[in-house]
């Protein structure tokens, strides 16, 4: 496996994200709120935050705030793997004048249902260490038409692991059925390896079977090309700036008319982008830990990647 | 791997080692305490010859030098028991207001070591204290009996020896030149003829001490079954002696041929036959004792703990045998500990065994230690189900986190007690349920039903299952009794451990678990080559 150069958990975390990634860093990753600040003042565009609530008394006034939206996506702001989020596709009044909620899924939830919710993300359920959290009440992102065909029930996001600031290897992970509209390779969206060079997919995989269609729209995977690739690479290389962690995920979504935009950062991104591209990221990796020129700026990183990616 | 870091783990091996080498050969310390090889499970059954008797007597083991009697049960329904205990020895007294017509028993555990008394100084005692009167008695003996043990006195001593070697040189006569043999039962034979049964010689060697002035008494014993010995256990009474010099008491076989020495094959019922004589001969009474082996391999600390404190003052002082005996309870458990760390430290960053939190393998080993392996995981399963149980059922209630988790914790306590109440847990095997573990219990049922909903019911059971091989691993290496006597005899192998889990997290290669998630890639990326 080493000769394929496919990276494991502990190289991982020993070669790459110790020696690379400063402890103290982590907070502005790991917390939303935090990552949302950042990004404005670097000014790197973020999904709008609505609200922000710390604790159950904020509560209170909730419906006459969410009233105001015509959708929204409920997060943990300490979260990870996607749990905890809540999509609302729509904010309805019902026969008797009462807000309702309708899910991406379909279903109904009342206002009772979402502020229940929210409290147990206040209580830390859904928080990376189980403390006490924040909630967050986002702008839903619309999906970009490219991605229709490709994806059911909910908006695909474009991952980029970017090594000292250098875009090294990407997918972008299509929701399915079985995923429940969730972009998580876990729960079954498809993962499609993009090509650095050329923004287009190649390969794809759920849960490390290769698969060449999609499972609910049937439409072949291979071959799509991401819009606004360029821009993703440098949205990309510029988040190494903005949180100096020399090892990170980077989660884009592209929106339908303002273009690409950051979701969230991550300081520990799984290793299965290799399945998804039948690739290793050992080799990328020496690469630019050995060869790569250093103290460049992130357009000439990112004509580095396309070179050599 | 870097200098520094290869220095540290080398010394963290070799430094406890070298420890460990030198209390083993420099300081002939045993690594780990000696074992007990016998406990017995005894049984005594007695009833009146006479069936118009309405009281029966009969000697019981006493606990002392050499013996421990544990777990005692007396069958006494119906019946008025007394028990008269002196220094030595104990009798049991059954009464009734009727005739005794069934038999009436006793058991106990017994847990016997070998005595030995060596470096026998010479003894030049001539005064006795009054409690010694009994022991030095003679009764009357014919005239025939008396010149016997004249003569043969006349023979063996000099006259300038001290009562040490006196001693000696009776026991050398009886128990070289008078044959055992059951036909001959008097002191007559026994002078004569050169033959009698074990109380016979016995009482001639009684004799022949206190005529000397040596305190002697006539001990009632039952040899043991030998351990390939096919026998049914049954146990009968022979007899031996014990003489008092330089102010203990001397065990001597004349039987056996040992002066000084009492090997853990015999166990004592009485240690005065001429008092309890009447009472317990055949015509009085029927009596039945049986044994059988009990536990093997009890490692004997309280020994080795003495051990310790003798050969050496530095390692003495500090051995955790030192502990009070509930601390040192104690320890036997948290030793454990770094024990399963470095299960888990192998079973998730080598293997890639999934668990719940870091820690609650560990913690749950802690939770079977303190009850049995039964216990612990049917509890915890049941532990599970109401979770899962939970879970579905209190969605409905829409309450906050922090209550929620309090109603369980709730159930948890009342499951407790239904356990408690119906006795379940004595079937199970567990003397008593620890606290911390139940609150440990309750975290994980938080943290378990969350995944059941994030990421379904097919990776909480991997999970769950995972968490739970750990925890049962380390469980049974730890009830290897020779592994958790060897750490807390040693303490400083704790460092060893240290050394170990410093080089599993230096360790960069590949979990087995990957080598499985990725086998398909690996064989796509080698067809496309």
């Amino acid at each position: 496996m080493k000769k394929l150069g496919i990276l494991g958990i502990n190289n991982r975390i020993g070669r790459y994200i110790l020696p690379l990634n400063k402890r103290k860093n982590y907070p502005l990753v790991d917390n939303k709120v935090k990552t949302a600040l950042r990004a404005q003042a670097w000014g790197i565009a973020m999904p709008e935050n609505y609200l922000v609530i710390e604790n159950n008394g904020d509560l209170k006034n909730l419906a006459s705030q969410l009233s105001q939206q015509k959708s929204f996506v409920v997060k943990p702001a300490n979260g990870s793997q996607g749990n905890g989020i809540l999509v609302i596709i729509e904010v309805i009044r019902d026969a008797n004048d009462k807000l309702v909620f309708k899910r991406s899924n379909g279903r109904i939830m009342s206002l009772g249902d979402i502020k229940h919710h929210i409290s147990g993300i206040l209580s830390g359920l859904y928080s990376l260490s189980g403390s006490n959290d924040i909630a967050i009440i986002q702008q839903k992102i619309e999906i970009h038409p490219v991605f229709e065909d490709y994806c059911f029930g909910g908006i695909p996001d474009v991952r980029v692991i970017v090594i000292n600031g250098f875009p090294v290897m990407s997918m972008v992970r299509l929701p399915t059925r079985s995923s429940d509209g969730k972009a998580n390779l876990h729960q079954g969206a498809i993962g499609a390896g993009i090509r650095i060079n050329d923004g287009t997919t190649q390969n794809a995989v759920i849960k490390n079977r290769v698969v060449f269609e999609h499972p609910d729209t049937h439409k072949d995977i291979r071959g799509l090309v991401i819009p606004d690739w360029r821009e993703v690479l440098d949205l990309s290389a510029r988040c190494f700036d903005m949180v100096e962690l020399g090892y990170i995920g980077v989660d884009i979504v592209i929106t339908p008319h303002d273009g690409p935009i950051l979701l969230e950062l991550n300081a520990r991104p799984g290793l299965a982008i290799q399945i998804a591209n039948q690739a290793g990221l050992l080799p990328r990796l020496e690469k630019i830990s050995h060869q790569a020129p250093r103290g460049l700026n992130a357009r000439e990183r990112v004509d580095y990647s396309i070179a050599n990616f | 791997m870097r200098k520094f870091t290869a220095l540290i783990v080398a010394f963290f091996i070799i430094a406890p080692l070298g420890i460990l080498f030198y209390k083993n050969s420099s300081l002939k310390l045993s690594l780990l305490p000696h074992k007990v090889d016998d406990t017995w499970n005894l049984h005594i059954s007695v009833k009146p010859k006479d069936p118009t008797e309405t009281s029966v007597s009969f000697p019981l083991p006493r606990q002392g030098e050499g013996i421990r009697v544990s777990d005692e049960r007396i069958k006494s329904k119906g019946f008025e028991t007394i028990i008269d205990r002196n220094d030595d020895s104990v009798m049991m007294t059954w009464m009734s207001n009727e005739p005794i017509e069934k038999k009436v028993s006793y058991s106990a555990r017994i847990d016997i070591i070998p005595l030995k008394i060596e470096n026998l100084k010479k003894d030049f005692t001539t005064e006795y204290p009054r409690g010694m009167t009994r022991y030095l008695k003679i009764p009357e003996l014919s005239e025939e009996d008396d010149e016997g043990l004249k003569l043969l006195e006349q023979a063996i001593y000099e006259g300038n020896e001290d009562k040490t070697l006196i001693a000696r040189k009776a026991f050398y006569y009886v128990s070289e030149e008078i044959q055992r043999n059951f036909k001959y039962r008097t002191l007559g034979d026994a002078l004569n003829i050169g033959r009698g049964t074990p109380l016979v010689k016995a009482r001639m060697f009684a004799y022949m001490m206190r005529r000397k002035n040596i305190p002697t008494r006539i001990l009632v014993i039952s040899k043991l079954p030998e351990k390939d010995e096919k026998s049914d256990g049954r146990l009968f009474f022979t007899f031996i002696n014990e003489i008092f010099l330089n102010n203990r008491w001397i065990p001597v076989n004349t039987n056996l041929g040992t002066f000084g020495e009492l090997s853990d094959g015999f166990l004592v019922f009485h240690r005065h036959y001429e008092e309890i004589e009447p009472m317990i001969s055949k015509k009085k009474l029927v009596y039945n004792i049986k044994v059988n082996r009990a536990v093997l391999n009890k490692f004997n600390r309280e020994d080795f703990r003495k051990e310790v404190i003798k050969k050496s003052a530095f390692f003495g002082s500090i051995s955790l045998h030192r502990m009070p005996l509930p601390v040192q309870t104690v320890f036997s458990t948290i030793l454990l500990i770094p024990l399963g760390a470095l299960v888990l430290c192998v079973a998730r960053n080598l293997l890639g065994v999934p668990t719940f939190g870091m820690f609650t393998p560990i913690l749950l080993t802690v939770f079977f230690k303190e009850t049995s392996l039964f216990f612990g995981l049917s509890f915890f399963l049941v532990v599970v189900l109401i979770g899962i149980a939970e879970r579905y059922l209190l969605d409905k209630f829409r309450l906050l986190a922090i209550p929620r988790m309090s109603i369980i914790l709730t159930l948890v306590i009342i499951l407790l007690m239904v356990v408690a109440i119906t006795g379940v847990a004595e079937f199970f095997g567990s003397s008593h349920i620890g606290y911390f573990p139940i609150v440990i219990v309750t975290v994980f049922i938080e943290r378990f039903s969350i995944m059941l909903t994030e990421d379904g019911m097919l990776n909480t059971m991997k999970t769950l299952l995972g968490t739970l091989v750990i925890a049962v691993l380390t469980f049974l290496i730890y009830s290897i009794e020779a592994i958790e006597m060897l750490v807390f005899t040693n303490p400083e192998l704790l460092f060893v451990v240290v050394a170990f889990l410093i080089l599993i997290g230096k360790y960069k290669g590949y979990r087995l678990s990957e080598l499985i998630r990725f086998r398909n890639l690996v064989m796509q990326m080698k067809s496309k080559k």
